[in-house]
C-alpha cells in the first residue's frame, strides 16, 4: 500500500513536464522549493518547538549566495553552488542560532522575526554586492555541459534536490538525533534529565534549518533568474509558517502537503492581492483553532505517514512561573 | 551638531517613544493576563483608527468625538475578539495563541484594505505644528502634546493597577494564575478587562501618532517598535515598558546623526536582537530563569 503510494507519487512527479502546461512546471517548482523550506522550518519550529519567523531571510541569503556565486565564477557547477549557498546560510543560522539559545518561545519569534528584516535591509544597502532595489539578474545554471535554460530541465534539478533533502529529513527525524529533538519539544527539563545535550540539539536544529532553507534559496533564484529584496519581505516567512501549520507540526509529508496547499493558493489567489491576507489569516485561525495537528494528523489515521504522526499535545506552558 | 538641535532631536524622539511606551504597555497588559504576544496589536490600533477618521468624516464630529469613537470602537474589538477567538484557544500552547493573533492581524490589516483602501490619510492632530520658541531651542507643540498626553494615560493606568480592584486582581494574575483563581478571582473577567484595557491604550495611541504618521493599513506595524520596546525594559514590567518605549525613540532618532542615514530603519530590530542577545531580561529586569 505504502509502497504503490510512493511510487505513483514519484511516477507522477517525473512524468509531471510531459503532462502538464509550462506555467504549472514553473508552480510544481515553486511547490518543491517551499516544500524544502517547509521541511527545514518544521525540523526547526515542529520537531525542536523553535518558532522562527525569519525563514523569508535565511532563503534571501542562500538566493543571493548561490545567484553571486554563479555571477562571479559562471563555471561553478550547479550542485556546488546549491552546496555552497546551503553552507553559507547555514554559518548564518549558526551565528545566529548561538546567542538564541538563551531565548524561548515568544522571544525567540521575535528575535527570528527582526532577523528577517535586518537582512532585508542589508541587502538594501549592500548594494555593490546585491545591487540593492536595482534587483539582480540570475544566469541561467550550468551542469557539466548543459545549461538549465528551460523551466523542465530546471524542474528536474529542483525535484531531484528536494527528493534528497526529504529522504535525508526522514532520515534524521528516525534516528537518534531526530528521537532528541522530538525530546525537546515535549519537554525541555525531561529531554535534559535523560541525558539530552539541549543546546547542542537546538543549534544542531537551527543549522540544519538554516541548510534546508539555503540550498532551497539557490534553488529559487534559479528557477525565478531575478531577485529583489522585496520577495523576501516578513510576508514570505509568515507564509512558510502557515505551511507548517496547515500542513502539520513535526511531520514531514506534512511540510510537503502544506507547502504544496499554500503555494497553489498563493498562485490562485494571485488575482485577489486585497483578499489574500484576508483568506490566509482565516486559514491560519481554522487549522488552530480546529486541526491543531494539521492535515498530516486528520490524515494520520488514514495513511499512518510517519511515526510521529500523533504525538501527545505540549502542555501548558507558562500556567505557572 | 547644537545642543538646541539635540535639545529638538531628544525631544521628538521622546514624542516618538511614548507612543512605543503605549503600544509596549499594551502588548504587555495582553502578556501579563493571557501570557500571549498579541501579533494583532498593531492592526487594532490602525482599525479604531480608522474608525475613529470615519467619523470625523461622515458624522463631521469634533476630534475629541473622534477620539471617543475609536476608543469605544477599539475596546468593543478587543472584547469580542478575546471572547470569540483568542477564550476558545487559551487552553493551548502560546504558540497557539500567537499563531492565531498573527492570523487576526493578517485579516484586520486585509480588511481595512478592503474597506479603507491602502492609501495614505491625513489625520487631523489635537496640537498645532508651528514651532514653539524656548531661547535657542525650537520645538513642535505636537511632540509636546504626545509625550504629555502619554505620560497622562500612563499615569491613570498606574493608579488603575495600584489602587483599583480591578488592577490587583490583574497583577495577581500576571504573578500566578492558578493562586490567582483559588483566591477567587475571576481569571476570565481579567482576560476581558486586559484586552479591553490594551486596546483602549493603542487607540489613544493611535490617534496620537496618526497627524505625525499618516492614516494607513500599514500603520499597524509601530506595534514591532512596540515590542522591541517592552524587551528592552524587560518583558512584563510596566515601568520598564515607558523606559524601554522612551530609550528605543530616542536612540532611533539619534543613530541616523552619527551613523549613516539608512540605518534608521534597522535600528528597532538591531536593538531587538542586540538586547535579545546581550541582556534578554531588559536593562531593568532580571534574567528570568525557570527552575525545576
Amino acid at each position: 500500500m505504502r509502497h504503490a503510494a510512493l511510487a505513483t507519487g514519484a511516477a507522477v512527479v517525473v512524468g509531471w513536464p510531459w503532462a502538464a502546461p509550462r506555467y504549472f512546471v514553473f508552480l510544481a517548482s515553486l511547490i518543491a522549493i517551499n516544500a524544502i523550506v517547509a521541511i527545514g522550518l518544521n525540523l526547526l519550529s515542529g520537531y525542536t518547538n523553535q518558532l522562527s519567523f525569519g525563514h523569508a531571510g535565511f532563503l534571501a541569503i542562500g538566493a543571493y549566495a548561490a545567484a553571486i556565486l554563479t555571477i562571479r565564477a559562471p563555471a561553478l557547477p550547479v550542485p556546488a553552488a546549491l552546496l555552497l549557498a546551503g553552507l553559507v546560510t547555514a554559518a548564518v543560522g549558526l551565528a545566529l542560532g548561538v546567542p538564541c539559545l538563551r531565548l524561548e518561545g515568544l522571544y525567540l519569534a521575535m528575535a527570528t522575526l527582526a532577523f528577517g528584516f535586518v537582512v532585508v535591509e542589508a541587502i538594501l544597502n549592500l548594494d555593490w554586492l546585491t545591487r540593492g532595489n536595482d534587483g539582480l539578474r540570475v544566469p541561467a545554471a550550468r551542469l557539466g555541459p548543459w545549461t538549465l535554460a528551460t523551466d523542465t530541465a530546471r524542474y528536474y534539478l529542483v525535484v531531484t534536490v528536494a527528493a534528497l533533502l526529504i529522504v535525508a529529513a526522514v532520515n534524521i527525524t528516525r534516528t537518534r538525533t531526530g528521537r532528541a529533538l522530538l525530546a525537546i519539544r515535549e519537554s525541555e527539563i525531561a529531554a535534559q534529565a535523560s541525558g539530552i545535550n539541549l543546546a547542542a540539539y537546538k543549534t544542531l536544529a537551527f543549522v540544519v534549518s538554516a541548510f534546508y532553507t539555503g540550498v532551497a534559496g539557490g534553488l529559487f533564484a534559479l528557477v525565478v533568474g531575478f531577485l529583489s529584496p522585496d520577495s523576501f519581505d516578513v510576508f514570505l516567512s509568515v507564509d512558510f509558517v502557515a505551511m507548517i501549520i496547515v500542513g502539520g507540526l513535526g511531520s514531514i509529508l506534512g511540510s510537503v502537503v502544506g507547502a504544496a496547499l499554500i503555494t497553489t493558493l498563493n498562485d490562485s489567489l494571485a488575482g485577489f492581492q486585497n483578499y489574500r491576507p484576508l483568506i490566509f489569516g482565516a486559514i491560519l485561525i481554522a487549522s488552530m483553532l480546529f486541526m491543531p495537528g494539521g492535515i498530516a494528523r486528520a490524515l494520520g489515521t488514514i495513511v499512518r505517514p510517519a511515526r510521529a504522526a500523533a504525538p501527545p499535545e505540549p502542555p501548558r506552558q507558562g500556567e505557572d512561573r | 551638531m547644537t545642543w538646541a538641535a539635540l535639545v529638538h532631536v531628544v525631544i521628538s524622539g521622546l514624542a516618538t517613544g511614548s507612543i512605543y511606551a503605549l503600544m509596549a504597555i499594551s502588548l504587555v497588559i495582553i502578556y501579563n493576563a493571557t501570557r500571549t504576544l498579541n501579533f494583532a496589536q498593531g492592526e487594532m490600533l490602525m482599525v479604531s483608527t480608522f474608525v475613529g477618521w470615519t467619523a470625523l468624516q461622515v458624522l463631521d464630529v469634533p476630534l475629541v468625538g473622534a477620539l471617543l469613537v475609536a476608543v469605544v470602537a477599539s475596546a468593543l474589538l478587543g472584547f469580542v475578539l478575546e471572547r470569540v477567538v483568542i477564550r476558545h484557544a487559551i487552553s493551548a500552547t502560546h504558540f497557539d495563541v500567537l499563531i492565531i493573533t498573527l492570523g487576526l492581524s493578517l485579516m484586520l490589516r486585509s480588511a481595512a484594505g478592503v474597506a479603507w483602501t491602502h492609501d495614505e490619510f491625513p489625520f487631523p492632530a489635537f496640537f498645532g505644528n508651528r514651532p514653539l520658541v524656548v531661547g535657542p531651542v525650537r520645538v513642535a507643540p505636537v511632540s509636546l502634546g504626545i509625550i504629555g498626553a502619554s505620560l497622562a494615560l500612563m499615569l491613570a493606568l498606574g493608579a488603575l493597577f495600584r489602587w483599583t480592584r480591578l488592577g490587583r486582581a490583574m497583577r495577581a494574575v500576571a504573578q500566578n494564575q492558578r493562586a490567582a483563581r483559588l483566591m477567587g478571582i475571576s481569571v476570565e473577567r481579567v482576560y476581558s478587562s486586559s484586552w479591553v484595557i490594551a486596546s483602549v491604550v493603542g487607540a489613544v495611541a493611535g490617534v496620537l501618532i496618526a497627524p505625525v504618521i499618516f492614516l494607513s493599513s500599514k500603520m499597524g506595524l509601530v506595534a514591532i517598535n512596540g515590542f522591541t520596546a517592552a524587551v528592552l525594559g524587560g518583558f512584563g514590567s510596566m515601568p520598564g515598558a515607558v523606559l524601554g518605549g522612551m530609550l528605543l525613540g530616542v536612540l532611533e532618532n539619534l543613530a541616523p546623526l552619527y551613523l549613516p542615514a539608512s540605518i534608521k530603519h534597522s535600528v528597532p530590530f538591531l536593538t531587538m536582537i542586540t538586547i535579545l542577545i546581550v541582556r534578554p531580561g531588559g536593562v531593568l529586569g532580571r534574567v528570568a530563569r525557570r527552575k525545576v
